[in-house]
């Protein structure tokens, strides 16, 4: 039942962590985020040292999103063009995003701009998901269904966007955007996402649906395309500079995860977009709360390894 | 008959220097105190979640006993929380925790402060008030922190199982092989692979009398020492592997499904 890691240097119970990886593994199908935000709070819990909990996350991520996007590919519902875009601009958020961690951490005032931005951000984040998937659910049920077809044939438009220059029509999205428009939400994200110290998929997702206008179920499958590739990095670069990375833990989580990454695509099909937004926005309004809380009520040991979150 | 009056005379004089002897020897040196740790060697395989150490020795059956299981002292850097303008709380810098063991397990016969005086006890660093004194505690700027630090670091040891004291866990025997001793320890799998020191002192009239030590080692092998050992010296190649494996699995899986599930 046990299982001893030789890099986090502590034994863990491995159906735990497994079950961690499939409960995890099938937000990830579901709703195209990597779940770093509840894993490396949940392996911590278990006495996971946090800088080994948040660089071998990563690693784990990078089995469950490439079978997240192996599935979604086939089902049609990955957008590369926009993909490739938002990547190059996660990339620059990212290294950008790290400096900007460097000064504050220098001028003292790191911690709190973290936990300010986790809060703020996901706060957001999830209640304007929820009143909105809550209104368009709302609405679905008055609107006749005969709409919907042409509703849908209508080809999006970028939004405030539309004035700017290198419009490109993304195929698979049925939007037009600018090229910039992709660079710079890639860009802002991976700033938020490496100062928050996670993947950004929970941030990504709502920035394609909402301000991209991407149908959910191509941002779930492009959120995954553009996760794989962000943890494939976070994982080397943990790897070689902090050696922080547990490959065992990382097998037992991803033995979960990609199972559940299979099983989480095949439920996504079943439900409506707006159910799954409004169950995603629940989730990070649960993680919020749970934050908070951390916040404001006194820990029971004032005392911790450096790291984390 | 004057050659039997001088055997008689002989044997007198020994048998006289043989009781006087045993007499006038201390108590501790008829038995002298022994401690032996089983196993001596913990092995750390994939399936290690830490042991049970056995400790025995023999010992003078007046004596008290304490079994200390300890480590070098090192240094030790912990973040710390306070609360921040009265609302959240918040990491707020690290202190450094100096001369502090990683593992403090302590056993013994009674309660500590019936076996030995404070003077004793602080001199022979047993107990935690004795560690209080001895581990210096610092912030950033080199400054002595407060003393209620002491008491969060002993919750945060204490929670990883790695500082402990069990008074009254070590057993007497009296048999055939003399007095003897012995006490079973949970080692735990918090504690890093390392050599350790297990100290045994007997006491008497609040004094130590006597001392005995061993060590036992506790070392990675097979697997977990080679990838370990990658991933500190082959760091490069080992997060290339990491990656590798855990492409291939996601992308093996997603191949099972669509084999196992082609209605989706």
């Amino acid at each position: 039942m046990y299982m001893y890691l030789p890099i986090a240097l502590t034994s863990v119970n491995y159906l735990v962590v497994m079950g961690l990886g499939l409960g995890v593994g099938l937000l990830s199908g579901l709703f195209g985020v990597g779940g770093g935000f509840l894993m490396t709070p949940l392996l911590m819990m278990i006495g996971i040292p946090p800088t080994i909990a948040a660089a071998t996350d990563a690693n784990q991520i990078v089995a469950a999103s490439a079978s997240g996007t192996i599935s979604h590919w086939r089902l049609g519902n990955v957008d590369f063009k926009m993909g490739f875009y938002l990547l190059i601009g996660g990339f620059a958020g990212g290294a950008t995003g790290v400096q900007v961690i460097k000064i504050l951490r220098a001028t003292g005032g790191a911690d709190f701009m973290i936990k300010m931005t986790y809060v703020i951000m996901l706060g957001l984040v999830g209640s304007f998901m929820f009143v909105e998937s809550l209104n368009a659910m709302r609405k679905t049920k008055k609107v006749p269904t005969a709409a919907a077809p042409a509703a849908a044939a209508k080809v999006k438009k970028g939004g405030f966007f539309t004035a700017l220059p290198l419009q490109i029509y993304f195929e698979k999205s049925g939007v037009t955007h600018s090229a910039l428009v992709p660079l710079f939400l890639g860009t802002f994200v991976g700033v938020l996402a490496a100062i928050m110290g996670v993947g950004g998929g929970f941030l990504m997702v709502p920035v394609m649906i909402y301000m991209l206008r991407m149908p959910m179920h191509v941002v779930v499958g492009t959120s995954l395309f553009q996760i794989l590739f962000t943890c494939i990095e976070v994982t080397y670069l943990q790897a070689y500079s902090n050696h922080t990375v547990d490959f065992m833990l990382a097998l037992l989580l991803l033995v979960g995860s990609v199972f559940g990454a299979q099983i989480g695509t095949v439920l996504g099909r079943k439900l409506h977009g707006d159910q799954l937004k409004i169950l995603l926005s629940l989730i990070v309004l649960a993680v919020t709360v749970k934050i908070i809380l951390e916040l404001v009520l006194e820990p029971s040991i004032l005392l911790s390894y450096a790291g984390g979150h | 008959m004057k050659r039997m009056l001088m055997k008689f005379s002989r044997e007198l004089t020994l048998a006289a220097v043989v009781l006087l002897g045993l007499g006038s020897l201390p108590v501790s040196a008829a038995q002298a105190l022994t401690c032996s740790v089983t196993p001596d060697n913990i092995p750390i395989t994939f399936t290690y979640h830490g042991a049970v150490l056995s400790i025995t020795g023999q010992s003078a059956s007046t004596d008290d006993l304490i079994v200390t299981i300890t480590s070098e002292p090192a240094d030790t850097a912990l973040k710390f929380k306070e609360k921040v303008g009265g609302l959240v709380w918040m990491k707020k810098g690290t202190l450094e925790f100096k001369d502090a063991p990683r593992i403090y397990l302590l056993q013994s016969t009674a309660e500590l402060s019936r076996i030995l005086g404070a003077a004793e006890r602080n001199q022979n660093l047993l107990g935690y008030e004795a560690l209080r004194g001895r581990i210096r505690i610092e912030d950033s700027a080199g400054n002595q922190a407060d003393g209620k630090w002491f008491d969060e670091y002993l919750k945060f040891k204490k929670q990883e199982k790695v500082y402990d004291i069990q008074e009254g866990a070590v057993v007497r025997q009296h048999g055939v092989e003399g007095n003897t001793y012995m006490v079973d320890v949970a080692w735990p799998y918090q504690a890093p692979p390392g050599v350790y020191t297990v100290d045994v002192l007997a006491a008497r009239d609040g004094k130590i009398v006597d001392r005995a030590s061993t060590h036992f080692e506790v070392k990675s092998v097979g697997m977990t020492a080679f990838l370990s050992k990658m991933a500190f010296d082959q760091a490069g190649l080992y997060g290339i592997m990491a990656v590798i494996i855990a492409l291939v699995a996601g992308l093996a899986v997603g191949a099972i499904f669509k084999k196992g599930g082609g209605s989706h």
